[in-house]
């Protein structure tokens, strides 16, 4: 029963991992709080939900497109929008992903409806069993996924030229545009990118969550308590948050009760922010 | 020429008081206007939808006709609605200013037990009749007042109808589990799965109430699974129903029989979670092969019918319950000879009538208590088999016997 529950909360963990670790990239580079983060991943979700409804194309085929077409949005959205806020006090781009956030899901309700719906795959809901255990097989890709998503931001920006002058910009706006950077260009693709990972994630989730218009919100504040708790802006930081928080979550669930479960995440966000506002690993970006 | 521009000034002023006493003569008498505040957004922004579409097609049935008919006169119906956003907030807001501002003759119920709750109360102070058709929650029914109705019967009496078919059946199950949404609804219809399994002799193994907003199921339902209960009963939404059979199937859960609340009976929960709803078990007030008749729409399956012919799916109980409620109200306005316009007087008067009737509908049978709710309607049972909704309670309706023990996942 222990070993259950803190593996159903690992991979729970994995799922948050996956759709934070987006939030983190944007917050760490342009200080910017995407409170319209939930829409991304819902967009991802919708993605892969009309593929397979219409074209019968499976979520994890429409993986790629999904990331695609996300980072398209996300560019745009930043180079019209939150391009001309990134300066100003952070309250401005509160504001403005706010608005985003209430255009996004209307917009959204508009055309959609306030239908609930769900992908349900033949092969939908299986699990593999093993010594007494039970891990649906879904959550397995997402966990993999989480860490490959993680694992290739971190890499794509250590290793890589565009990597390297997101972290130069993210570190000093005006000296990296002096040694010619394009910052408004890498802001763009960072958000491009950002969005990119959370519409992978909306993806993933398609199959055995619940998506509908107005989703998003939730899955904005969880994105929050993972990202202050593992540190905001540091990326790996995204994974040991939502790990931690999976896993917490699944403890309190099974043991104690499942409403005392989101009231716990809170108060771990409480706590975070009064007495180690960088994450639990200490990376994070204090302002 | 001081005195000459005092007497404009008051002239002016006049005029303008006068049009405005004069405005309500705007809306003539030659029809009746019902009002309307009901959730087209936001969490029962769905339901909400299908509500309004009820009334529509009442409203399209009377007009096609020429209207309600009353003293031999016809009266055209009209509707007034406004979208609450499912806000109780904005609900009571909206109540006020179709009363007020509108100056509706009648109102007719939203959707959503806090939304209505909110709306009641402005219609009671009003004192306008408000028969609703989308709300069932127990507290509704507590505060005395005289001039709200419901066609549904209360939360917890909904769920009586699953648990009497799950104590007839063979084996007789001997153990429960008891999950739910702690939002009113939810939580008032897992007091009554509670209440009626007592009754029945279940041993309940596990009780729990979650919110609302819980983005995972697996760890919660991992720990009922332990326990090994022969039923799982679920207070539920269309949401959370969906995402409990989701989760069930995702860590290997079978009971031997599931029930919810509220969910499967939604055309949207096949649609979402396709083969994984078989079996399962659904409350519910009507289901249109039962054997009602009435005035308006005629039998359960004429109404059944007139429905699918205008929007191409067939209706819920909720959305019978509401058309129910129009059709009520009708009568009650009919059997009385009420003509418009309407005052205080008037509104009374239909509201004692209310208290006294009983009628026979395509619904059933509607008499309300002194509280306000159906005291009349017997309580329903479904079950998904092969996709649709299937009634197997009660007995002497039932379109097919409930499946028993449900197969278990890896057998399906």
């Amino acid at each position: 029963m222990l070993m259950q529950s803190i593996i159903t909360g690992l991979l729970l963990g994995g799922i948050y991992a996956a759709y934070s670790a987006g939030f983190s990239l944007i917050f760490g580079v342009m200080g910017v709080v995407n409170i319209a983060h939930g829409e991304l991943v819902m967009l991802g979700a919708f993605t892969s939900y009309w593929l397979y409804t219409l074209a019968h194309i499976d979520p994890f085929v429409s993986i790629p497109l999904s990331a695609v077409s996300l980072f398209i949005i996300g560019y745009v959205i930043q180079r019209l929008i939150i391009n001309r806020v990134v300066d100003a006090p952070p309250i401005m781009s509160y504001i403005c992903t706010f608005g985003i956030h209430l255009i996004i899901s209307n917009l959204a309700l508009r055309f959609w409806t306030a239908d609930y719906r769900s992908i349900t795959t033949p092969y939908c809901g299986s699990n593999l069993e093993c010594a007494g255990m039970v891990l649906p097989y879904a959550r397995l890709a997402t966990f993999g996924m989480a860490i490959l998503m993680v694992g290739g931001l971190y890499l794509f920006l250590s290793r890589t030229d565009i990597g390297r002058a997101i972290r130069a910009t993210a570190q000093d706006r005006e000296m990296s545009r002096l040694m010619g950077v394009r910052a408004n260009h890498v802001y763009a693709i960072t958000f491009g990118l950002g969005a990119a990972i959370t519409g992978v994630s909306g993806s993933l989730i398609s199959s055995y969550f619940v998506i509908y218009p107005q989703m998003g919100l939730s899955y904005t504040v969880t994105a929050f308590c993972v990202v202050v708790l593992g540190g905001m802006g540091y990326i790996p930081g995204a994974l040991l948050g939502g790990l931690i928080l999976g896993v917490l979550e699944s403890l309190t669930a099974t043991f104690w009760n499942a409403g005392m479960s989101s009231t716990l995440t809170f108060f771990v966000l409480f706590l975070m922010l009064i007495f180690r506002p960088a994450g639990i690993t200490g990376k994070g970006i204090v302002e | 020429m001081k005195g000459m521009k005092k007497l404009i000034v008051v002239l002016v002023v006049a005029g303008f008081l006068a049009g405005l006493m004069a405005a309500p003569s705007v809306y003539s008498a030659d029809k009746i206007r019902f009002g309307i505040s009901v959730p087209l957004t936001g969490i029962f922004g769905k339901a909400g939808k299908l509500v309004l579409d009820s009334y529509k097609i009442w409203a399209k049935k009377m007009n096609s006709k020429g209207g309600i008919l009353i003293k031999g006169k016809r009266y055209p119906v009209e509707l007034v609605y406004y979208d609450d956003k499912s806000n109780p907030g904005v609900s009571a807001k909206l109540v006020e200013k179709l009363i007020t501002d509108d100056k509706v003759d009648l109102l007719l119920g939203g959707y959503g037990s806090s939304l209505v709750f909110a709306a009641s109360a402005i219609a009671e102070k009003y004192k306008y009749p408000m028969i609703s058709g989308g709300a069932s929650s127990n507290k509704l029914f507590e505060r005395g007042f005289k001039y709200y109705f419901a066609t549904l019967g209360k939360a917890t009496e909904e769920v009586r109808g699953c648990v009497e078919m799950l104590k007839e059946l063979k084996p007789k199950p001997k153990t429960v589990a008891i999950v739910g949404a702690d939002i009113l609804f939810t939580s008032l219809a897992c007091e009554g799965f509670k209440k009626y399994s007592k009754e029945a002799g279940f041993k309940i193994v596990h009780f729990e109430l979650f919110p609302m907003r819980l983005q995972d199921y697996n760890s919660m339902l991992m720990k009922v699974k332990k326990k090994n209960p022969d039923v799982l009963l679920v207070g539920s939404h269309t949401l959370v129903a969906i995402k409990t059979v989701k989760a069930m199937k995702e860590i290997d859960f079978s009971p031997k029989a599931t029930a919810f609340s509220y969910g499967p009976t939604v055309p949207d929960f096949v649609k979402s979670v396709g083969k994984l709803g078989e079996y399962v078990f659904a409350a519910s007030e009507w289901t249109p092969n039962l054997p009602y008749k009435g005035p308006v729409f005629g039998s359960a399956a004429d109404f059944d019918k007139t429905y699918f012919k205008e929007y191409n799916r067939h209706p819920d109980y909720v959305e019978a319950a509401v058309a129910a409620a129009a059709v009520t109200q009708q009568i009650a306005l009919e059997q009385l000879g009420l003509q418009p316009p309407f005052n205080e007087t008037k509104r009374e008067a239909l509201m004692k009538k209310l208290h006294a009737i009983d009628i026979k509908t395509f619904y059933g049978e509607v008499r309300f208590g002194k509280d306000g709710a159906n005291v009349a309607h017997p309580p329903v049972a479904v079950q998904i088999q092969k996709g649709k909704v299937i009634n197997v309670f009660p007995k002497e309706v039932r379109q097919a016997a409930p499946i028993y023990p449900m197969p278990t996942w890896k057998k399906r």
